[in-house]
C-alpha cells in the first residue's frame, strides 16, 4: 500500500512533470505561465528557510533577485559566458547576504523586518545611483539568448525548474539535518535555542544565504530571458511582499508550501487577471487577507476531515 | 518530512485541477478572421502610468471608431476591418512582456503598439524582436531604446537631444543676462535623458551649469534638492519629470521662496493634468514638447487629413485638449495603416519593410525612420503656461505668443 509520504512525493513529481511538459502540450504564453511558477517557487522555497524554518520575517528577497539581475546583465555584458555569468550572481548574492546577514540578523521581528525592507531600498538607490557601471535609470540591455522564441521558452523553463529543483532537494535537506531542527528551534525560541547549544547566529546566517542564493540565479536568469533590466523593475518592493505571501498560502515552514503557494497565486492571478480585468487586484487584495484570516497557517495545514465532518451521518442526526 | 501526507494528496489533485483549468481559460483565443487586421497593445490601464495608458486606450478608440465608420480599411483591393486588443500591464515591466507574448503567441496579432515609456518599450522590443512581429513605439523618446539596432522597432517620437539645443538658444536670445541654470533630473530613461543633454546644450550656450543633479524615482520630498538650487542662485530652473513629480516640484519651489525668471518643467504643461493641478503657480513654466495642436499641417495621409481636424474630432470627444501623446500614438496607427496598405497583407516582414520605408505627412507632422528607426528629427515646439493658456513660443513659424517671464 501506499504510505502518505508516498503520495506526497508522488504529487510532487506529477506537478514538476506538468511544468515540464508544457513545452510539448501548449503554446507560448502557457509555458511563460509555467516559467513564472517555476520562478516564483524558487523564490518562495528560498524565502521559506528565512521566513518559515527560522520564523524571520525578511522582505529582502527583491534585494537578492534585484542584485542577481544586475551581476548576470553586468558579468553577460563584459563578456563572461551565460552559464558562468548566472554562477558568478548565485555567488555573488551569496556572499552578499552572509556579509549583509552577520549585520542584519542581530535584529530580531519588526526591527528585522524593517531593517530587511530598507536593504531593498537601499541597494535599489545605490544602483540607481551608480550609472557608470549600472547605467542607472536607464536600464541595462542583456544580450538576448540565441534561437527562436520557442527554443528560448523552453531553455528558460527547464532552467528554471532547475533552479526550482535544487531549491526543493536543498529543502528537504535541511528539513532533515540538524540545520532544520535549529532553525525551527530558533523560530520557537531563540534564546532557549542559544541555552541549549545552537550556534543561533550561524544558523541565521546560513539560513539567509539560503534564502538569497536561489533569488540570486532566478535573478541572473531572468535578466537573460527578458533583455533588458532597469532598477524600478528589478528591486520592486512587490515581489519583496508577494514571496512571502506565497508561502504562508502554503504553510510557512513545511516542505510543500512554497511549492503550492507559489503555485496556487501564481494561478489564481492569472485567472482574475485574465477575467476581471478592471477588478483583478481589488480581487486578489480581497482573496488574500480572506486566506490570512481563515487559512492562518496555509493551504497545507488545513484541516479537510473538519470541513467534510458535517456530511457525516452523526453529525446529520445531531443537526436534526 | 511529507508531513500529514493525505492533505497534500488532496492539495496535490486541487492543484492539478487548478492548472489544468488555467491552461484551458488560456488557449480559448478568440475567433480568427483572414481579413482583420489585429492590433495588441499592452497598455498600464492601472499604476502608476495609468493616466498615460488610459489616453492612448481613448485615443486609439477614437481612431478605430473614425476607420470603422468608414468600413475599415483597403489593402490590396480587399476591405479590412481593424481591431486593436488592448490589455492592462498594471505598470509592472514583467507582466508588460508577459502580455506582448500573450497577444502574439495567443491573439495572434499582426502587429504591436509600445506602451508609454522608454523603459516598458524596451521590454516589449526584446519580445517582438524575438518573434519578429512589428512593434510601433508612440512614447518613447529616449535613443538609448534604439540603441541595440532592433529590425522591427519603429518610435514616432523624434530624438530628443535636438529639443535641448533650440531652447537654450531661445532662452539666452530672450534673457541675454542669463548666466546660471540649474538642472534637476528623474532618474530614469527619458527624464534623464533629458537632463543630461540640456547640461550639455547649456554649456554650449554658455550658459554655466550652477547644480546638476538627478532624483530617484518615487522620490516624495525635493526640499533638500531646492535648497541647493536656492544656493546656487539660478536664473533658469530646469526639471524634468513625469507630472507627479513636476507638480511637487513647482509646489516645493514657491514654498521655499525659490524665485528665478525662467522655470522650465519637461514634460509638465504638455499634459493638462499639469496646469490643473498647479493653478496659478502653473504660469509662466515653460516646456518643450514633441507636438502641440497649434502646429497646423494639411493635407496629411491617415485618418484625419489635417491637425485642425484631429483637434476638433478630440475636443468634440473627450472635451479637453490633446497632448503629444495623443496625437503621437494615433499617428502610429496611421502609419501602421499605411505600411500595412503598402504592404498588400499583413505579412509581418512585408510590413517591417513598409514601416522601414515609410514617407508620410500625418496630421501629427511628417514620419520618416532614421538609421536607427526613430522618426527624423525636427522643430520641436517650446510651450509656456500663460494664465489659463499654453502659448507656442518656439518655432517662429508657430509661435502665437512671446516670452513671458515669471516675476
Amino acid at each position: 500500500m501506499m504510505t502518505r509520504r508516498h503520495i506526497a512525493a508522488l504529487g510532487v513529481a506529477l506537478w514538476f512533470g506538468i511544468l515540464a511538459l508544457t513545452p510539448l502540450l501548449a503554446d507560448n504564453y502557457t509555458i511563460r505561465i509555467a516559467i513564472t511558477i517555476a520562478m516564483y517557487s524558487a523564490m518562495a522555497l528560498s524565502w521559506n528557510f528565512i521566513g518559515g524554518f527560522a520564523g524571520y520575517p525578511s522582505f529582502s528577497t527583491a534585494a537578492f533577485f534585484g542584485i542577481g539581475c544586475y551581476v548576470g546583465a553586468i558579468a553577460q555584458r563584459s563578456g563572461v559566458p551565460l552559464v558562468v555569468a548566472w554562477a558568478l550572481a548565485t555567488v555573488f548574492v551569496t556572499v552578499f547576504a552572509v556579509a549583509l546577514g552577520a549585520i542584519i540578523l542581530r535584529l530580531k521581528g519588526h526591527y528585522f523586518a524593517i531593517g530587511s525592507i530598507a536593504i531593498v531600498e537601499v541597494v535599489r538607490l545605490v544602483v540607481s545611483s551608480w550609472g557608470g557601471l549600472t547605467g542607472g535609470g536607464d536600464g541595462l540591455n542583456v544580450p538576448l539568448l540565441s534561437g527562436g522564441p520557442d527554443r528560448v521558452a523552453t531553455t528558460v523553463l527547464y532552467v528554471m525548474l532547475a533552479i526550482m529543483l535544487a531549491a526543493f532537494v536543498v529543502t528537504i535537506l535541511v528539513d532533515r539535518a540538524r540545520l532544520g531542527f535549529g532553525l525551527r528551534c530558533i523560530s520557537q525560541n531563540e534564546d532557549a535555542a542559544d541555552m541549549v547549544g545552537i550556534d543561533t547566529t550561524r544558523y541565521k546566517i546560513a539560513a539567509y544565504a539560503l534564502s538569497a542564493l536561489f533569488c540570486g540565479t532566478v535573478g541572473a536568469v531572468y535578466a537573460s530571458w527578458v533583455g533588458y533590466i532597469d532598477p524600478t523593475d528589478s528591486f520592486s518592493i512587490l515581489l519583496s511582499v508577494k514571496v512571502p505571501v506565497m508561502v504562508l498560502l502554503g504553510g510557512a515552514g513545511t516542505v510543500l508550501g512554497p511549492i503550492i503557494g507559489a503555485g496556487a497565486f501564481v494561478m489564481l492571478e492569472e485567472f482574475f487577471w485574465a477575467n476581471f480585468l478592471e477588478w483583478n487586484r481589488a480581487i486578489l487584495g480581497g482573496i488574500i487577507v480572506f486566506l490570512i484570516f481563515f487559512l492562518p497557517s496555509g493551504i497545507l495545514k488545513l484541516d479537510y476531515r473538519r470541513l467534510f465532518r458535517r456530511k457525516s451521518p452523526v453529525d446529520r442526526t445531531e443537526a436534526a | 518530512m511529507f508531513g500529514k501526507p493525505r492533505k497534500s494528496a488532496v492539495l496535490t489533485a486541487a492543484a492539478i485541477a487548478l492548472a489544468s483549468a488555467a491552461t484551458l481559460s488560456a488557449a480559448s483565443a478568440p475567433a480568427w478572421a483572414q481579413d482583420v487586421l489585429r492590433i495588441g497593445a499592452p497598455l498600464a490601464l492601472t499604476g502608476g502610468l495609468a493616466d498615460e495608458g488610459k489616453k492612448q486606450e481613448s485615443v486609439w478608440q477614437l481612431w478605430l471608431d473614425k476607420i470603422n465608420a468608414a468600413g475599415g480599411i483597403k489593402v490590396g483591393g480587399k476591405t479590412m476591418k481593424v481591431e486593436i486588443i488592448k490589455y492592462d500591464y498594471q505598470t509592472d515591466g514583467k507582466r508588460a512582456g508577459q502580455l506582448a507574448e500573450k497577444l502574439i503567441t495567443d491573439d495572434k496579432v499582426d502587429v504591436l503598439m509600445a506602451p508609454f515609456g522608454s523603459g516598458h518599450t524596451k521590454i516589449i522590443a526584446a519580445v517582438t524582436e524575438r518573434y519578429q512581429v512589428p512593434l510601433l513605439a508612440c512614447v518613447a523618446s529616449s535613443e538609448s531604446v534604439y540603441d541595440q539596432s532592433f529590425k522591427y522597432l519603429f518610435g514616432t517620437l523624434a530624438p530628443n537631444s535636438g529639443m535641448t539645443d533650440a531652447m537654450a538658444a531661445l532662452y539666452k536670445q530672450k534673457l541675454p543676462t542669463l548666466k546660471k541654470i540649474a538642472i534637476y533630473g528623474r532618474d530614469d530613461v527619458f527624464p534623464k535623458s533629458m537632463a543630461t543633454s540640456m547640461a550639455t546644450s547649456a554649456k554650449a550656450a554658455g550658459i554655466e551649469v550652477a547644480y546638476n543633479e538627478l532624483y530617484a524615482v518615487g522620490t516624495m520630498d525635493h526640499s533638500a534638492a531646492i535648497s541647493a538650487i536656492k544656493a546656487a542662485g539660478a536664473d533658469w530652473i530646469y526639471m524634468t519629470g513625469y507630472t507627479q513629480d513636476l507638480i511637487l516640484g513647482r509646489k516645493q519651489l514657491n514654498d521655499l521662496g525659490v524665485k528665478a525668471p525662467i522655470i522650465t518643467m519637461v514634460t509638465g504643461p504638455a499634459y493638462k493634468e499639469f496646469t490643473d493641478g498647479l493653478g496659478d503657480l502653473a504660469d509662466g513654466v515653460t516646456s518643450s514638447t514633441w507636438w502641440h495642436h497649434a502646429t497646423a499641417y494639411t493635407g496629411a495621409a491617415g485618418v484625419w487629413p489635417s491637425t485642425e481636424a484631429f483637434y476638433k474630432d478630440f475636443t468634440t470627444a473627450f472635451k479637453s485638449d490633446p497632448d503629444y501623446v495623443h496625437a503621437s500614438c494615433a499617428a502610429a496607427a496611421d502609419v501602421l495603416v499605411n505600411a500595412v496598405q503598402k504592404a498588400g497583407s499583413t505579412d509581418k516582414a512585408k510590413v517591417r519593410d513598409a514601416l522601414e520605408a515609410t514617407d508620410m505627412l500625418t496630421f501629427y507632422g511628417p514620419i520618416k525612420f532614421g538609421p536607427n528607426h526613430m522618426n527624423l528629427g525636427r522643430d520641436m515646439p517650446i510651450i509656456q503656461v500663460q494664465g489659463k493658456d499654453i502659448k507656442v513660443l518656439y518655432p517662429a513659424s508657430i509661435a502665437n505668443a512671446e516670452m513671458k517671464l515669471i516675476k
